[in-house]
């Protein structure tokens, strides 16, 4: 596939530098704009810190695999893990007025990419969508 | 990460070095938690050495504070860069915490 790659870590946090790494120089070859890649590296990473602790509950011996591909019209991610099946209704931001520890992750992850949405035809692990259109496109 | 804590003009300045992510935030979480702890009444937090923070690092400063409101401490951020500022904007952050522009600011104040 044409603009695309895979990067295959872990389900150990220490490898979330080594995602962000390669989250930005894909997001920097496929166009985008330097708070644009800000944005979609810190969603990106907590879409897999969220892999990691709620579907690999820290089993490093699971993996995450994340595909970038990009083309005129998006930058597209998609995140695969070998971890326990996520309820998508499960997962909520909470109210940003509700001063709390935790809960801002999910708002991260809309606020960088148009659709978020988990493919409910894997059968085993998880497999989410993650779709920014181009700016002229938004 | 690195973390660095000293005591300058009465107050613990806690200076983490690097990323603060979920590998990381464990170790931020504990330097605070250690002087909050000892009922620390001055904490300020020295992000000028830090150049990303995710849900798990903000968490564990929005815990650190909910602690020290509790006895009436103060905790103070300073040094953040722009885009680290605009996470916290984003998150309505900005106006639970006391946010300063340079150390010396945040020591004057």
């Amino acid at each position: 596939m044409k603009d695309s790659a895979v990067i295959t870590i872990p389900a150990d946090a220490k490898y979330l530098c080594v995602l962000r790494s390669v989250t930005s120089k894909m997001a920097e070859l496929s166009g985008l704009g330097n708070g644009e890649i800000e944005e979609v590296v810190h969603a990106v990473d907590e879409a897999c810190s969220n892999s990691i602790k709620y579907a690999c509950r820290g089993d490093s011996s699971k993996e995450i695999a994340v595909t970038f591909h990009f083309n005129d019209a998006s930058f597209n991610v998609t995140i695969e893990d070998t971890g326990i099946k996520t309820d998508p209704d499960a997962i909520r931001g909470r109210d940003l007025d509700d001063v709390r520890p935790g809960g801002l992750g999910v708002h991260f992850i809309h606020k960088a990419f148009d659709v978020v949405s988990f493919d409910e035809r894997k059968e085993e692990g998880n497999r989410l969508r993650l779709v920014r259109h181009r700016k002229e496109h938004r | 990460m690195d973390i660095s804590m000293e005591t300058v003009q009465g107050k613990m300045v806690i200076t983490p070095a690097g990323d603060v992510d979920m590998h990381s935030s464990p170790a931020l979480r504990e330097a605070i938690l250690g002087q909050t702890g000892q009922k620390a009444a001055a904490l300020i937090v020295d992000f000028s050495s830090v150049s990303y923070i995710d849900s798990s690092g903000i968490a564990t400063l929005v815990e650190g504070l909910k602690v020290m409101n509790t006895y009436g401490g103060r905790l103070q951020l300073t040094g953040m860069t722009e885009d680290i500022l605009e996470i916290f904007r984003f998150s309505k952050l900005d106006t639970i915490f006391e946010i300063c522009g340079d150390m010396s600011d945040a020591l004057g104040r």
